[in-house]
C-alpha cells in the first residue's frame, strides 16, 4: 500500500482563516453572521477474507453560514471554500432568511465571558502520523482475532476508520474559536454458525490514536458475542426482569435523551415536559451530559455555535434536574436559563440543533456476573434491533427486537431468538433496580459512558 | 443556477484522470463527478423555522484490482485536483500502465417527468404550502397539538467515466414534503407521519395534494388516540399496501444485494433458482418507473437502471448487482450500484422494490381473516441479512376480528425471518402502491421506493405490551 494519507494542497488555509474571511466579506450585508468551517482528514480501511477490500482517504472540508436579519434565520453551505464560493454562500444565506418567519428568540451567542475550557489530549498526532500499512494491520488483526474463535463462519466486516478534524467558528457577535480533535476505531461484525443456525456479533475498540486500539479484543468480542447466541430457542412471553448490556443501555439512552432537549420540551414533544424537580427515574439513576469528559468523543471546548461545553446534570438520584439548551432554546425559556453548550451540529451542512454531547450514566458496583447473580431470574439483552423505528421520541413508547440469553438461578442460561420487548421511557427509567460497575465508553449511538443495568417488569413477547 | 455551474465532464478530462489512475496498473478505474444543489424549508410550531440551501460539488476516483479498491474524493471538479487525486491513488499499485478505452458518451436518458423546475418557484410559495399543511392538520381537531412539516428539493447531476470505455450522465431532480402530526388526549400522545415525494418537479404539490397529505398524517395520529396496547404473541398479520413494502425491502431485498451474496453473509446466497414462496408471489426492483422516488436514468456507476424480476412465481430469479460484485459473481449488471454522493463508494442498493399484485381485493382478504393484526403503516425496520431476522415498528395498527377491522392498537413490533415470512404469504391483493423512503446502509442514505399490495402473512410474532 502507498502512504497515501499524507496531506496534499491548500495547507496554508486554516478553518479559522476561512471563517474570518466569511465574516469579513459579509461585513457590508447589514446582517448578523456566523460562519462554521470544518477541515478534516479521514482514512477508512475495510478488510475481508484477510485481504484489503477498500481503502478510502479523503480531506473533507466545508463552510456553513447562518445569517440573521429582522429575527429571521437563513442558512447556506458549500463544500467549496474559495472566496467566490464564500460570497455565494453569504448571498444564499441572506436570501434564505427571507423565507423564514420572524422569531423574537432567534439570536447568535456572543463571545464567552471567560476563556474556553482547556482540554488536553483531544488531538493526538498518531492518527495522521501513523502509516497506512499500520492501519491496515490493525484491521487485519481484528479480523484474525475473530476468525480464530470457534464456530466463526465469516467476518463480514473488519473496519478501521479515523478522523483528524478541525472546526472553527467566527461571528459578527465576536465569537472566534478553533479546535482540533482526533479519534480512530476498529469495528468488527462476525457471524457464527453451527447446525444450520447462524448468529451475529459486534465488537469495537476506540481511541484518540491507533496505538491506543485493542484490535484483538474487538475481534474476539464480536466473535464471542456471535457464538454465545448459537442454538437460540424460543422465549416464553411474560413480564421479566431484564438486564440490558451496557452497549444496549447506550442505545436506549441515545433514544431517550432527545426528549430531554429543551426544543422538544418547549414544543410539547416530550414526556419530560413540566417535570423539572419531579422523580422521573429510579433513585439509582444519575445521568449527566458531560461535554468535557476527556475520553468522550463529543468532547470539545465549544459547541456548534461557539458556546463553551460543560457538564450538565439531567437526572440526579431519579429527579429531573435539567434540559439541554442551545442559545435559542435558552432565550425562549427566559429567566435564568442559559445555553448548556448543547448546540449540536452534525456537519457544516446543518444548522445547530439541540443535542447531547457525552451521556454519562453513573455506574453501580461489581462485574456483570455479579449483577446476574443478584437478579437471579430474567433475560439478559445483548443487542437490540429497530432502535430507529421502534422508539417514538414523542410518546416515549419503546418496542424493539432483541437477542440475548435467559438468566436462570443467578447465571446465564440458554440463548433466545425472535423476542421483542416493549416499554415506555419513564416506566423504564423508573424500574431500574440495579446497575453493574462495568461502564465503558461506547461510540456507536452518539457518545455515551454506560454500565449494564437491570429493569423490573419489562413486557417480553416470544413464542 | 449560478454562473459557476460545472459545465460537465468531457471525454478528454475523463480519459486524462483515468489514465493517471491506471498509470501503475489496475483492473478498472472510475471517475464520478457530481454537482448537487439542495434546498429545504422546515415548519414547526406554526412558523417557518429554517431555510437551508447548499451546493455539493466534487469528484471521486476509485481504482480496483481484483476485489480490492482504493478510493478518494476531492471537494472540487477541476482537472488539477482530480488528476492529483488519481495520481495519489495510483501509488498503491506497482505494475505497468493500463490503457483507458475511448470513452463513448451514452446519450442521457431522463427518468423524470418533464415537469416544473422547483428552482424557478419562489421560496415564499414553498413556505405557503408548509403553512397550508399546518393549518389543514390543526383544523381537523383541537387534539392536534403540534405539526412539523418539511419541504425538500434537490437537483443532482452526475457524470461517470469508467476505464472500460463508458461515459454516462444523469440529471436527477427530486422533491419531497413530509408532515408529522402530534395529537394528545389526556396523558396519551400519538404521532402520525406522511410523505409525498417523487423523482420529478414541483408539479407534485398542488393545494389538494398538500391538504390530503396533512390530513392523512393528522388522521393517523388522531386514530391512534383511541388505541389500546397491542397484543403480544404469534398471530396472522395483514400488511396494508404502500408502507407495508418495507417488509420486502428489509426481509428480502437487502439479502439479495450482491455484496452480501459475495461475502456469503446473506441467507439468500445459493438460493437463486429455488422456490422461496408460493406460486402467486412476484417481486421486483424497478429503477425505471417514471417519477418514482428511487428511479434514475443510470445508477452511480453509469449502468442504465432497469426493472429486475427478483421473484417469479415463487422462484428466486435474481440478485441486485453493482459492477464489482456482479462482475466477480458472474451475474448480469442490474443498475443497482448506488451511492449517497461523491464522498462514498458505490454498493449494491435497491431502487424501488415491490411485490407484484395478486388476485384478491383488500376487502376480501380482511373479510377472510378471523383474527389478525392489521399493520396499516410501518415505521421502518431493520434486518440482519446474515440471519434474515428482521424487525419492524408498526406506526398505525388495528385488530382484525371476525373479518372486520376493529380497534386501533399501539406499540406493536413485528419480528420474524425473511425466508419464513415469504413462505407464509398466503393472500395478495390487487392494490399495489409504492411509497418514498430513505434506505441506510454502510453509513450511506439513498432514496428508495418500497411498496406492495395488501397481503396476509399466515403467522408472525407480534411484540406488544398486552401480554
Amino acid at each position: 500500500m502507498s502512504p497515501s494519507d499524507k496531506p496534499s494542497g491548500h495547507s496554508a488555509l486554516s478553518p479559522l482563516s476561512v471563517a474570518r474571511a466569511a465574516i469579513a466579506r459579509g461585513g457590508n450585508l447589514g446582517v448578523e453572521l456566523e460562519a462554521y468551517v470544518q477541515f478534516g482528514r479521514t482514512v477508512t480501511v475495510k478488510i475481508f477474507g484477510r485481504e484489503v477490500e477498500s481503502v478510502t482517504t479523503a480531506e473533507p472540508r466545508g463552510l456553513g453560514v447562518r445569517a440573521l436579519r429582522d429575527r429571521r434565520v437563513g442558512y447556506a453551505f458549500s463544500a467549496d471554500v474559495s472566496l467566490a464560493a464564500i460570497d455565494r454562500v453569504l448571498a444564499e444565506a441572506v436570501d434564505n432568511a427571507r423565507a423564514t418567519d420572524p422569531d423574537p428568540f432567534v439570536g447568535l451567542p456572543g463571545a464567552p465571558a471567560g476563556s474556553y475550557p482547556r482540554l488536553e489530549g483531544l488531538w493526538r498526532q498518531g492518527v495522521s502520523g501513523t502509516k497506512l500499512e499500520e492501519k491496515v494491520r490493525v484491521a487485519l488483526e481484528a479480523e484474525a482475532a475473530a476468525l480464530a474463535v470457534r464456530d466463526i463462519e465469516t467476518v463480514e466486516e473488519s473496519t478501521y476508520t479515523d478522523s483528524d478534524a478541525r472546526v472553527a467558528i467566527a461571528s459578527t457577535n465576536g465569537v472566534e474559536a478553533e479546535a482540533r480533535q482526533s479519534f480512530c476505531f476498529v469495528y468488527v461484525l462476525a457471524h457464527a454458525g453451527r447446525d444450520g443456525d447462524r448468529q451475529s456479533g459486534l465488537g469495537f475498540s476506540v481511541s484518540r490514536e491507533p496505538a491506543g486500539l485493542d484490535a484483538e479484543a474487538a475481534g474476539r468480542e464480536a466473535a464471542e458475542k456471535a457464538g454465545a447466541l448459537l442454538g437460540a430457542g424460543p422465549c416464553p412471553t411474560g413480564s421479566y426482569c431484564v438486564v440490558f448490556d451496557r452497549d444496549v443501555v447506550a442505545a436506549l439512552l441515545s433514544s431517550i435523551v432527545p426528549a430531554l432537549s429543551a426544543d422538544a420540551v418547549q414544543k410539547g414533544r416530550s414526556v419530560f415536559a413540566g417535570r423539572l424537580g419531579d422523580g422521573v427515574a429510579s433513585p439509582l439513576v444519575t445521568l449527566v451530559d458531560d461535554g468535557l469528559a476527556l475520553d468522550g468523543l463529543a468532547t470539545n471546548p465549544f459547541d456548534g455555535e461557539g458556546v463553551p461545553q460543560q457538564a450538565t446534570p439531567l437526572v440526579e438520584g431519579g429527579v429531573l434536574r435539567g434540559y439541554l439548551h442551545n442559545t435559542y432554546t435558552a432565550r425562549k425559556e427566559g429567566g435564568e436559563a442559559a445555553s448548556t453548550g448543547n448546540a449540536a451540529r452534525h456537519s457544516y451542512r446543518a444548522l445547530p440543533a439541540v443535542g447531547a454531547n457525552n451521556l454519562v450514566l453513573r455506574a453501580g458496583e461489581g462485574a456483570l456476573d455479579e449483577l446476574f447473580h443478584r437478579v437471579e431470574q430474567g433475560l439478559y439483552v445483548e443487542s437490540v434491533a429497530g432502535i430507529h423505528s421502534g422508539v417514538n421520541p414523542v410518546s416515549g413508547e419503546i418496542s424493539l427486537g432483541v437477542t440475548g440469553r435467559l438468566i436462570e438461578g443467578g447465571a446465564l442460561g440458554r440463548p433466545v431468538r425472535e423476542v421483542t420487548i416493549a416499554s415506555e421511557f419513564i416506566s423504564l427509567l423508573g424500574s431500574v433496580t440495579d446497575l453493574a460497575g462495568d461502564a465503558r465508553w461506547i461510540p456507536l449511538y452518539g457518545s455515551a459512558y454506560a454500565p449494564s443495568l437491570a429493569v423490573q417488569g419489562i413486557a417480553v413477547s416470544g413464542t | 443556477m449560478d454562473d459557476s455551474a460545472f459545465p460537465g465532464l468531457t471525454p478528454e478530462l475523463g480519459t486524462t484522470v483515468l489514465s493517471t489512475a491506471l498509470r501503475k496498473g489496475g483492473d478498472m478505474a472510475e471517475l464520478f463527478v457530481e454537482e448537487r444543489h439542495s434546498l429545504s424549508l422546515r415548519l414547526e410550531d406554526g412558523k417557518i423555522e429554517d431555510a437551508v440551501s447548499g451546493t455539493d460539488r466534487g469528484g471521486s476516483v476509485r481504482l480496483i484490482q481484483g476485489l480490492s479498491t482504493v478510493f478518494g474524493y476531492v471537494d472540487a471538479v477541476d482537472e488539477v485536483s482530480l488528476r492529483a487525486l488519481a495520481g495519489e491513488l495510483s501509488r498503491s499499485r506497482t505494475g505497468k500502465p493500463v490503457a483507458v478505452r475511448s470513452l463513448a458518451a451514452r446519450p442521457a436518458r431522463s427518468l423524470q417527468p418533464s415537469g416544473h423546475d422547483p428552482t424557478t418557484v419562489d421560496a415564499a410559495a414553498k413556505a405557503r404550502l408548509l403553512r397550508l399543511a399546518d393549518e389543514t392538520a390543526r383544523a381537523l381537531s383541537p387534539e392536534v397539538r403540534q405539526v412539523a412539516a418539511v419541504y425538500g428539493e434537490s437537483r443532482q447531476r452526475v457524470w461517470i467515466a469508467g476505464s472500460h470505455g463508458s461515459l454516462a450522465t444523469d440529471d436527477r431532480t427530486r422533491v419531497m414534503m413530509a408532515v408529522t402530526v402530534m395529537a394528545q388526549r389526556d396523558g396519551l400522545v400519538q404521532t402520525g407521519r406522511e410523505t409525498l415525494a417523487h423523482h420529478g418537479g414541483f408539479e407534485l404539490f398542488d393545494r389538494s395534494a398538500v391538504t390530503d397529505l396533512a390530513a392523512a398524517a393528522a388522521k393517523k395520529a388522531l386514530a391512534m388516540l383511541d388505541s389500546r396496547p397491542a397484543p403480544a404473541g404469534r398471530m396472522p398479520v395483514v400488511l396494508a399496501n404502500g408502507f407495508g413494502g418495507v417488509l420486502f425491502h428489509e426481509a428480502c431485498g437487502h439479502g439479495l444485494e450482491a455484496d452480501f451474496i459475495l461475502k456469503k453473509s446473506s441467507v439468500w446466497e445459493g438460493k437463486k433458482g429455488q422456490r422461496v414462496a408460493d406460486d402467486h408471489v412476484f417481486a421486483y426492483d424497478d429503477g425505471v418507473a417514471l417519477g418514482m422516488w428511487g428511479s434514475a436514468g443510470c445508477d452511480d456507476e453509469g449502468t442504465p437502471c432497469e426493472r429486475t424480476t427478483l421473484i417469479e412465481a415463487g422462484v428466486l430469479t435474481g440478485y441486485l448487482t453493482d459492477r464489482l460484485r456482479g462482475g466477480h459473481l458472474g451475474l448480469p449488471l442490474t443498475g443497482n450500484g448506488r451511492r449517497q454522493d461523491y464522498r462514498h463508494l458505490p454498493y449494491p442498493r435497491m431502487t424501488n422494490t415491490y411485490f407484484g399484485t395478486g388476485g384478491h381485493t383488500r376487502d376480501e382478504i380482511i373479510a377472510d381473516t378471523p383474527r389478525a393484526l392489521y399493520a396499516k403503516t410501518l415505521s421502518g425496520g431493520e434486518v440482519n441479512p446474515a440471519t434474515g431476522d428482521f424487525v419492524f415498528g408498526v406506526a398505525e395498527g388495528y385488530l382484525i376480528e371476525k373479518g372486520r377491522v376493529t380497534v386501533p392498537v399501539r406499540g406493536a413490533t413485528l419480528i420474524g425471518n425473511g425466508l419464513e415470512v415469504l413462505r407464509g404469504l398466503d393472500a395478495i391483493a390487487d392494490d399495489l402502491e409504492v411509497k418514498a423512503g430513505t434506505c441506510g446502509k454502510n453509513g450511506q442514505s439513498v432514496p428508495v421506493g418500497s411498496g406492495q399490495p395488501t397481503l396476509r402473512i399466515r403467522e408472525l410474532t407480534v411484540g406488544g405490551t398486552s401480554l
